[in-house]
């Protein structure tokens, strides 16, 4: 049999992915607790937090092991969700080895966002289809796409600089609302306002949100109400962004722009 | 209404894809959100209001996307991430905000009062969808392979 700390640090190698890529704390703790079992380590004691992980095995035998992680909230990732998912699977039917599980574990972990160019089109097209989806007509349509495929390339380049989610919503809203605003300038028939809901949608934390209910569903407080103030705070963020550059253009142009 | 599924379907499977869902789910995602949306658009239409539209379309989109996990034993995550985001009231936020600049308080708190009533209905929707024992979900699978 395999000692202790071999096995604690895959779990909690496993369960520290997982809440990296935005799985909810339920699953993390479940996944790391199945490991153990499958691996024939009854006594143990795990406690998942929404940013941290704690786990400990065998405290009353020679091998006695524990780990602390500290875990930033990252981007999701939904595709490593899924394979993460898969592997536990496979380790709990006892159909992957120690070792074998490390190999999958490491192929798990480098499973690559889509590409740049796929992102762009894509979160054009999501902003396009919002913009219609809330009333707006094929023109704010289009308008939405390009909105959104600018909105892209700037988060793009603002995660490359590590800079704060304040930051990040703030300045990602008040772009989408600049955009939007000056499209309408030049006389084109823009429902502005379709336009700007649409292209903030990349932005709105349905994530934290959804993430926050299940760990408050669960019993998770703590990791529910850290999420829940992601939420409120993101979303605060989006209407200070969207709120100062209206604003700033109505006493610029004039409240006529705004009737 | 059919013109609004087709787009639900392409706008939620968009988010799907910048949240690097696995590829073979992607239409899946798509139909949980379109799923929940019509739900939505439906509820409106029997002149429910907005806040029991959220409730019954985020159950409808919750039980969905556990239906469709338990079948493809991938986790529910990824169906309820992406189908959610139709749902999520981001034009809420933006008119709550619109109306404070605009210095229209009646208007700013009765936009802010719905877009919070509009997420507790999204909170509930999901609470009740997960009130139902994950064991009956567990043996869709079996239903399926014994017809």
């Amino acid at each position: 049999m395999a000692v202790t700390k071999e096995i604690l640090a895959l779990a909690v190698e496993m369960g520290d992915l997982l809440l990296r890529n935005g799985a909810e704390v339920y699953r993390v703790e479940d996944t790391v607790m199945h490991i153990l079992n499958a691996y024939e380590i009854h006594d143990y004691d795990v406690y998942v937090l929404s940013n941290g992980i704690f786990a400990s095995a065998n405290e009353d035998r020679d091998d006695a092991c524990s780990m602390i992680r500290h875990v930033p909230l990252g981007a999701t990732h939904l595709g490593r969700i899924a394979a993460l998912n898969q592997l536990s699977r496979e380790i709990c039917s006892h159909e992957c080895s120690l070792s074998e599980a490390w190999e999958r574990l490491e192929t798990c972990k480098t499973i690559p966002y889509n590409k740049t160019a796929v992102r762009l089109f894509f979160c054009g097209l999501g902003c396009a289809c919002f913009g219609y989806l809330f009333g707006g007509g094929p023109l704010d349509a289009v308008t939405a796409f390009f909105i959104g495929l600018v909105l892209q390339i700037f988060l793009d380049a603002l995660g490359r600089s590590k800079s704060s989610k304040f930051i990040k919503n703030i300045l990602g809203s008040a772009l989408v609302t600049l955009l939007a605003l000056l499209a309408m300038l030049p006389g084109i028939p823009v429902h502005y306002d379709k336009v700007i809901i649409g292209s903030i949608m990349p932005l709105v934390p349905g994530i934290a949100l959804t993430t926050s209910i299940r760990d408050f569903f669960n019993g998770d407080y703590l990791s529910g109400a850290i999420h829940m103030i992601d939420a409120i705070l993101t979303a605060f963020c989006i209407a200070v962004g969207v709120g100062t550059v209206i604003t700033v253009f109505r006493s610029l142009m004039g409240g006529g722009l705004f009737t | 209404m059919i013109l609004q599924f087709i787009v639900c379907i392409f706008a939620t499977i968009s988010f799907a894809v910048l949240f690097t869902a696995p590829k073979s789910e992607l239409i899946f995602c798509g139909l949980c959100g379109a799923v929940g949306w019509i739900v939505y658009l439906s509820c409106l239409e029997l002149d429910t209001g907005a806040t029991i539209a959220n409730l019954l379309a985020t159950l409808a989109l919750t039980l969905l996307a556990r239906i469709i996990s338990a079948l493809h034993k991938m986790p529910v995550t990824i169906y309820l991430i992406s189908g959610i985001f139709p749902l999520v009231p981001g034009a809420g936020i933006y008119y709550t905000s619109y109306y404070f600049i605009m210095n229209e308080m009646a208007e700013c708190s009765k936009a802010g009062m719905d877009t919070v009533k509009v997420a507790g209905a999204i909170v509930l929707g999901i609470v009740f969808g997960f009130a139902l024992p994950q064991s009956w979900f567990n043996r869709l699978p079996h239903l399926r392979r014994g017809r």
